[in-house]
């Protein structure tokens, strides 16, 4: 039996890692390296279901139909380098050890860092309801932070980048401005830190995650219908996010994957129906630039953001 | 399958039948990244059960009365007290990064390293009160007593470094280099043997002044070393050659090196002269008969690393299947 994607990376780890960590004098990154492979293999995989199944519903039912699509190239650039690339490596090695290094100087003060588990023992064992908690949880985080990024001007700056985009396809998902991914490293941190989130017990309920924020940014023609709408986020309900209108503090539809907390903070649009994409405020390199003319149009605009503060962007 | 087991166990237990010496025995297989501890059963080499832990534990000891299997949840930053005959959960104690943990041979402290937190912590056993704290400076991984219980050695891994601290005085003795990447501590013959995983080799340092005496060739990556229960075999596990090493203990003179692929890690012996080991890699165990080179293999957890073998405790009751 066992795990494919553990069996994968120990294959990886033993026949190509170790043995370049061994003759490099590395060897004290054989831990780093097993779980770079991990998460590479599960990234690999979550891209790899995703092109299978958005590509063909791209082409059943476009939204946009676009004479060249020459800006979604950038794209793939971004979901290569965050999903199988120097992301996860710089994720595991920052964001793991500091987070097992302020939660052992919590428990020090006597104060252990709290977990579901720790608050309902019963969920200890029960992985799959604890995972289901535990993204409900996140998903209201990201939520949260998603909404904040839209209202403070420095951070809808270096925001704006993921808006730009006029040609959104399910490779949109991962375009961010690194600073702003860094951003929700951290914000995601600091959460994990107070709910105790397990890093690696969950990967498959991971790639599913993933997988539907992916598809909420394909160009389809896709909605779950109107209960389905209400449960899950399709890709109707995110475009609406995208839309023109939607950029800067006026926007609506914050969420990642459940809608509820648009619902229950009345920022849901559901009415909305397949609008054009992009942010008419930023400049052009934003939305067409190459991976580095992107970013650093976003830290043009995020520097501009602390100068002037009475011109307000969005539409 | 699961009726033959049934009739197996059934055999094992009628009266007169004389196989009742080898029907018993637990075993307890740490799984780090599923976050559970593997229950398996000595005998039919079977995974009975899993029981969860917080986050990602690493290691396990027993205590010094025999009575608690102490296992350390880093990430989840307790120790969980399991009974050793059954498995059962008895208390969960609240403790810093316990990475590598191990009891001193007077049974007075227990030395815990925090690898994320580069912290070496020494507790006091019996009411689990940190007796010191000694920083280092980096990623403290395995460690290892004097007999006297003196001193306790401990590797620290992401430097070159061997650092000892005497428990008498609770200072530190030294820190010295001894090697790349420095793993598994062993005292053997007055000397501490320490693993070098960025080397072929494991290196003989003086206990006194750290001084390395010399080196000794294992193989690529020397990760851990074990005695055999009668003192006579030093075992080496591999991590870069994927091997296993037996040496003569008194003279360090290899004997035969076996292959162990999947990343071979921790070790325990079973009474049958059966040698367990972990496969880091393969989510397997290996039972590793020295006779003949060859292993059984028991499937286990997403990664397998700590292990301990408990032959004098019951067959382990089959809860639920997974
Ligand atoms: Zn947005
Ligand atoms: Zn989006």
């Amino acid at each position: 039996m066992g795990d494919p994607f553990d069996l994968a990376a120990g294959w990886l780890q033993e026949n190509l890692l170790i043995p370049a960590l061994y003759q490099f004098g590395l060897m004290n990154w054989e831990d780093v390296s097993y779980n770079w492979a991990l998460f590479a293999l599960y990234g690999a995989a979550q891209v790899a279901v995703t092109f299978a199944v958005c590509l063909p519903l791209e082409h059943w039912r476009p939204v946009e139909r676009w004479p060249d699509s020459k800006a979604v190239g950038v794209d793939v650039l971004y979901t290569v380098l965050s999903r199988v690339g120097i992301l996860p490596l710089v994720t595991y090695v920052l964001f793991y050890r500091a987070q097992v290094s302020v939660s052992g100087w919590m428990t020090d003060q006597g104060w252990v860092p709290p977990t579901l588990e720790g608050l309902f023992p019963a969920l200890l064992g029960q992985q799959v309801l604890t995972f289901v908690l535990y993204a409900v949880i996140l998903d209201f985080s990201d939520f949260l932070r998603h909404f904040l990024s839209h209202q403070f001007r420095w951070w809808w700056a270096l925001h704006s980048l993921h808006h730009a985009q006029r040609q959104m396809t399910f490779w949109s998902d991962d375009r961010n401005h690194v600073l702003d991914d860094l951003i929700a490293f951290v914000w995601f941190g600091v959460i994990a830190l107070l709910i105790g989130v397990p890093p690696l017990q969950f990967p498959l309920l991971v790639l599913m995650l993933r997988f539907l924020e992916s598809l909420s940014h394909a160009n389809v023609r896709l909605s779950f219908g109107w209960l389905g709408d209400r449960l899950l986020i399709s890709p109707r309900f995110h475009r609406a996010h995208h839309g023109v209108l939607g950029a800067g503090d006026r926007s609506c539809n914050y969420g990642s994957v459940l809608p509820w907390w648009d619902m229950l903070f009345r920022t849901a649009d559901f009415s909305r129906d397949y609008v054009p994409t992009g942010d008419p405020s930023g400049e052009e390199a934003l939305a067409t630039g190459t991976w580095t003319q992107q970013q650093m149009a976003g830290l043009r605009r995020f520097a501009r953001a602390f100068g002037r503060s009475h011109v307000r962007y969005g539409a | 399958m699961r009726r033959l087991c049934l009739l197996l166990s059934l055999c094992f237990t009628l009266p007169g039948f004389t196989a009742r010496a080898n029907a018993g025995g637990i075993a307890f297989v740490i799984d780090s990244a599923g976050a559970a501890v593997s229950v398996i059963d000595m005998a039919t080499q079977k995974e009975v059960r899993r029981i969860p832990t917080l986050r990602e534990p690493h290691h396990l000891i027993l205590s010094p009365d025999g009575r608690s299997l102490l296992v350390g949840d880093t990430t989840g930053n307790q120790i969980m007290f399991l009974d050793p005959n059954t498995g059962e959960v008895k208390q969960r104690v609240p403790v810093t990064d316990p990475y590598q943990l191990a009891f001193s041979p007077n049974g007075k402290f227990l030395t815990v390293n925090g690898l994320a937190r580069n912290q070496v912590d020494v507790y006091d056993a019996a009411t689990m009160k940190l007796v010191k704290r000694f920083p280092v400076v980096a990623t403290p991984s395995h460690l290892a007593y004097s007999p006297d219980s003196s001193i306790v050695f401990v590797s620290l891994q992401d430097s070159d470094k061997l650092a000892a601290f005497d428990l008498r005085t609770m200072t530190p003795k030294w820190t010295v280099p001894v090697g790349k990447t420095p793993a598994g501590v062993l005292w053997l013959n007055g000397k501490v043997l320490v693993a070098d995983m960025g080397t072929d080799y494991i290196a003989v340092v003086d206990p006194e002044t750290g001084k390395v005496l010399e080196h000794v060739e294992t193989g690529k990556g020397a990760h851990n070393l074990f005695l055999s229960p009668d003192r006579k075999i030093l075992w080496v596990n591999n991590r870069a050659g994927g091997t296993t090493v037996s040496m003569d203990a008194a003279t360090l003179k290899p004997i035969r090196t076996y292959a162990i692929p999947g990343g071979p890690d921790d070790m325990d012996f079973a009474p049958n002269g059966k040698i367990w080991i972990t496969r880091r890699w393969a989510e397997k165990v290996a039972v590793l008969d020295p006779a003949t080179g060859t292993f059984e293999t028991i499937e286990v957890g997403r990664s397998p690393h700590g292990l301990f073998l408990n032959p004098k405790g019951p067959a382990p009751a089959v809860v639920s299947s997974r």
